[in-house]
């Protein structure tokens, strides 16, 4: 079975690096302070655009059947410290997730830990060659925003006389612990991040497809906007993570992208990618931003 | 994909992963002879495992009345419909499974159930199939011209689960030690694969912990040789847990064995979808053939004259009484001198009854003392 699917990613980064080489997305410096992600920052009118194109995921099933986010658009500034990265993708709607089969728009973007010359298979990396992903979706910023939504909040018309060791009167017993009443949410008894208020973005390690687990965050943070079709979303992250990518000034690296349309129900596998590296530099030069208007 | 051998179908087929049986099988068998959709068993596992936020609707175990029932809405014939002929010649399954029929970028044949579909629990509840019945019908032939019967459900725990082949981040996995299908609850991110993929539809969504959840088998019980909590709160003694071996293995003591396999009177519900499911119907008597042969395949006919006849097997007897009358889970049996014994795994008898209960006739009135008996129990 692996060795089928190495075969089947050899075909395909063949095929793939049989078409025009990809351009690089070049980072320069600006003065701001990158850990306050900002879509509509003035920086991003004169960092340069490179436009990545995408296919449907094709090789873990479940699979996509078509290609729904063909182009991302990409811009990169750092500030020494921080990399922001600004994706902007055409979705007709915005799409946040919350009850059965409603899923989330999300991207990602996904840079080697190791600092080889090579990096490893762009599927999501390979054993002891790990990626390093930021996962953004609408679904976290919404938790980041509002909150991460009630029951009620999902189903306003919803009614239930008592949820266990929750008391609509008290009275002479209290409040019961948390603790004692999260035992009845799996998800969030296990310590699951899925069942937790999202601050944004996840940051992920991955050693292959199925592999991908959810890290403490080196330092990173999200924001998107959605207005006339489009999501523009800006993820930053810290330069240097210990035991992640590792990004020097002045140095290479890659990266690799991901859209899902969480309105036409991509989720998961289910999502378009990036089938080869895009080359990235940080460079130590200033972006020049010209004459405000 | 591998060729894994589904004794079900009579064949080999398709899967997503090698064969890989556990060292021992979950299995429940449930005679539908005797449920009267009472949700005890619904409401014994709900309060245990469902009674949180985003599990409202959610039913691990439910009870749904055939043909017009359904939990989620029209689980069984959506499905169906999308699987193409299903036929069989010669105890082998001739059609494709849902893992056979999927396209090459999905795991298995399926449909996304939307979150109305789980509202209804209890939709088609009593309904009767047939025709409406007059006044001074009766009904006293088998088959039943005017019939329903009632479907007792938990997850299978499928010797080949669709949800395990379908989830992308492998967070499923299959016990080894007992073959239980679990979720991994720290590592499901509620994709809804599963949801989609299982065509039993017993992988459920929960909103409040963004993950999916399902049936866990009561395996803290099981891990203690205790019977599951459907089955040890059913009040009419419908089910019994226990272990089942393929047939290539079968222990004519172990009662699932025995039922399944020796008698043949069990059958797996919908084999042809090729999931190898664990839990065993035996097939009500009244109902139609017809829509028995597609549920439960060619063999329902032969099993239900079986059990037509089979208070007359001293030994099918006692297992009978056997079950329901121990939480414990008997890993062996035993019918003799007209007591029927139960063992646990290390061969300790951990219940015996009486095959007859004896029948002790007492006068109506006490003369002596002057109590009138009453005939309550």
């Amino acid at each position: 079975m692996k060795r089928t699917l190495g075969a089947a990613a050899l075909a395909l980064a063949s095929l793939a690096g049989a078409g025009p080489a990809s351009a690089e997305i070049v980072a320069r410096a600006v003065k701001a302070d990158l850990t306050k992600p900002d879509p509509k920052a003035a920086y991003w009118q004169k960092a340069p655009v490179e436009k990545v194109s995408l296919l449907a995921q094709p090789m873990a099933i479940p699979r996509p059947a078509t290609t729904l986010t063909s182009e991302v658009s990409v811009q990169a500034v750092h500030d020494d410290q921080w990399l922001a990265v600004r994706l902007t993708w055409k979705d007709a709607d915005l799409s946040e997730a919350g009850r059965l089969g409603e899923f989330s728009d999300a991207a990602a973007i996904q840079f080697p830990v190791k600092s080889n010359e090579a990096p490893p298979p762009v599927f999501m990396g390979a054993k002891d060659n790990p990626v390093h992903i930021y996962h953004w979706r609408a679904q976290y910023q919404r938790d980041k925003l509002r909150g991460k939504p009630t029951m009620k909040d999902l189903y306003p018309n919803l009614s239930i006389d008592i949820y266990p060791l929750e008391f609509k009167d008290p009275g002479s017993l209290g409040e019961t612990p948390t603790a004692a009443r999260e035992q009845f949410s799996p998800g969030v008894a296990e310590g699951n991040p899925q069942s937790y208020a999202k601050t944004g973005v996840d940051e992920i390690v991955a050693e292959g497809f199925s592999t991908s687990s959810v890290q403490e965050g080196h330092g990173s943070a999200a924001e998107g906007a959605w207005a006339n079709g489009e999501w523009s979303v800006v993820i930053t992250r810290r330069l240097a993570n210990e035991g992640g990518s590792t990004l020097k000034v002045g140095a290479g690296s890659f990266m690799g992208f991901a859209v899902w349309q969480g309105g036409a129900a991509e989720v998961g596998s289910r999502k378009s990618v990036t089938m080869i590296w895009t080359p990235l530099r940080v460079d130590g030069t200033q972006l020049a931003l010209g004459v405000a208007p | 994909m591998s060729k894994v051998k589904n004794w079900h179908l009579g064949r080999e087929m398709e899967y997503a992963y090698e064969e890989s049986r556990p060292k021992r099988q979950w299995a429940i068998v449930f005679d539908l002879n005797k449920c009267i959709a009472c949700q005890t068993c619904s409401l014994a596992c709900k309060t245990t495992w469902t009674s949180g936020k985003g599990q409202e609707y959610m039913f691990w175990n439910n009870v749904e009345t055939k043909p017009y029932g359904s939990y989620p809405l029209a689980w069984d014939v959506r499905v169906l419909e999308k699987l193409g002929p299903q036929t069989w010649a010669g105890g082998k399954y001739q059609g494709k499974t849902i893992f056979e029929g999927a396209v090459p970028s999905e795991r298995a044949v399926h449909f996304a159930p939307t979150d109305e579909d789980w509202m209804y629990p209890n939709v088609g509840e009593d309904d009767c199939a047939g025709s409406v019945p007059n006044a001074g019908d009766h009904i006293g032939e088998l088959p039943h011209d005017r019939w329903f019967f009632y479907l007792p459900r938990t997850c299978a725990h499928c010797t080949y689960p669709a949800c395990l082949a379908a989830c992308p981040r492998k967070a499923i996995y299959k016990r080894e030690e007992d073959g239980i299908v679990l979720i991994d609850q720290s590592r499901c991110k509620g994709y809804g694969e599963c949801v989609r993929a299982c065509p039993y539809k017993k992988s459920m969504y929960n909103p409040h912990t963004r993950t999916s959840e399902k049936c866990v088998g009561c395996y803290p019980a099981v891990e203690q040789g205790v019977q599951p909590q459907c089955v040890v709160n059913c009040i009419g003694k419908i089910r019994v847990m226990g272990f089942i071996n393929p047939p290539w293995k079968a222990r004519a003591d172990n009662p699932i064995d025995y039922l399944v396999h020796k008698k043949q009177i069990a059958l797996p519900y919908y084999p042809q979808l090729g999931l190898e499911p664990n839990i065993y119907y035996i097939p009500p008597v009244h109902a139609d053939p017809a829509y028995l042969r597609q549920m439960f395949g060619p063999q329902v006919d032969g099993a239900v004259e079986r059990y037509k006849t089979l208070h007359k097997d001293p030994v099918a007897a006692g297992l009978l009484t056997l079950i329901g009358s121990t939480d414990r889970i008997m890993h062996g049996f035993r019918v003799a001198n007209g007591v029927a014994r139960g063992f646990d795994e290390a061969g300790q008898e951990i219940v015996d009854v009486p095959v007859t209960e004896p029948i002790i006739e007492r006068p109506a009135v006490d003369e002596k003392t002057g109590v009138v008996h009453y005939n309550t129990p």
